[in-house]
């Protein structure tokens, strides 16, 4: 079964002095992946932002493997982020828009990823600006089929936030299937679906809000 | 230490991370701490360490697996106090 997993971070929300603890980055690295922060590419990133850059590429991969893996639990130590490379001449800037959706990563200046965990590999693109971390999860180097979303919306309430990001994909799947009464369920592991007229359609979708953040991924 | 005492105490430990604060009031073995209490996944590093610190104890990745819901994270906590005796 296809499948897609995303991640949003606002990073204005993260406890920076946490982030830096041993105590909590070891819960989210292992002595492995902290090695990868030591890369001369990384010099220009906060450690605290190469935090959860790697806990949103974690994520996003639970979130890809728990469509067909219902029993999977989230243990971000468990998950091995064994390559991310940065794009030559990355440099931290600000968001400087409200929305933005794509379809695949090229032309962006994202940070590209390879995750294992157990025999499956995964791999990911992320966006990083200083507000903000996004992440994308697929089972392929190739994104040129996934499609994402970002947009900033104001308040910070997790229902409103929910609501507002399914209104954002479907806003954006309606334009793209040509499709009215599209509606956002929830099978019987939490996994978001598509839904019309109570059926489920086969696009693979995963959604994330964090703080005044929303953000959505469909394959 | 009982689970009714651990229970009350985790409220507070729940607190910082939930908006949800009726919900909280009367939470349950039952409650779901992301689907319930919407506590937001990256919060639950935070959750995982200051129950951690009130504790004085550790959990480990094993244990924290089982951390879904309040009833699961009591049994975790009680399991780590009696490690500690």
């Amino acid at each position: 079964m296809i499948s897609t997993g995303n991640d949003i971070i606002s990073l204005n929300a993260i406890n920076i002095t946490r982030t830096k603890q041993e105590k909590f980055y070891s819960k989210i690295l292992s002595p492995t992946e902290k090695e990868l922060y030591n890369q001369a590419e990384f010099a220009a990133i906060p450690f605290e932002n190469f935090v959860w850059l790697l806990w949103s590429i974690k994520e996003s991969a639970y979130k890809y493997l728990k469509r067909n893996n219902p029993t999977l639990v989230f243990i971000p130590i468990k998950f091995t982020v064994k390559q991310l490379l940065i794009p030559p001449g990355y440099t931290l800037t600000n968001f400087e828009t409200t929305q933005l959706e794509g379809a695949g990563f090229n032309n962006k200046a994202a940070l590209k990823g390879v995750i294992t965990i157990g025999d499956d590999t995964l791999y990911s693109n992320s966006l990083m600006h200083r507000e903000l971390i996004v992440s994308v999860v697929n089972d392929a180097e190739n994104f040129k089929n996934v499609c994402w979303g970002i947009k900033l919306i104001d308040g910070s309430d997790p229902e409103y936030q929910s609501t507002a990001v399914r209104k954002f994909l479907v806003e954006r799947l309606k334009e793209v299937l040509h499709l009215d009464g599209l509606v956002i369920g929830k099978n019987a592991i939490g996994i978001p679906t598509v839904l019309k007229e109570g059926g489920e359609l086969p696009v693979a979708v995963s959604l994330s809000h964090h703080e005044g953040l929303i953000a959505y991924s469909y394959r | 230490m009982t689970r009714t005492e651990i229970l009350n105490e985790l409220k507070k430990v729940f607190a910082p991370y939930t908006t949800n604060k009726e919900m909280l009031a009367g939470i349950s073995d039952q409650t779901d701490l992301i689907r319930d209490l919407k506590i937001n996944s990256a919060n639950l590093v935070d959750i995982i360490i200051d129950a951690e610190a009130k504790y004085d104890i550790e959990i480990d990745y094993d244990s924290a697996d089982k951390i879904i819901n309040v009833g699961t994270c009591i049994d975790v906590i009680m399991e780590k106090l009696n490690q500690n005796k």
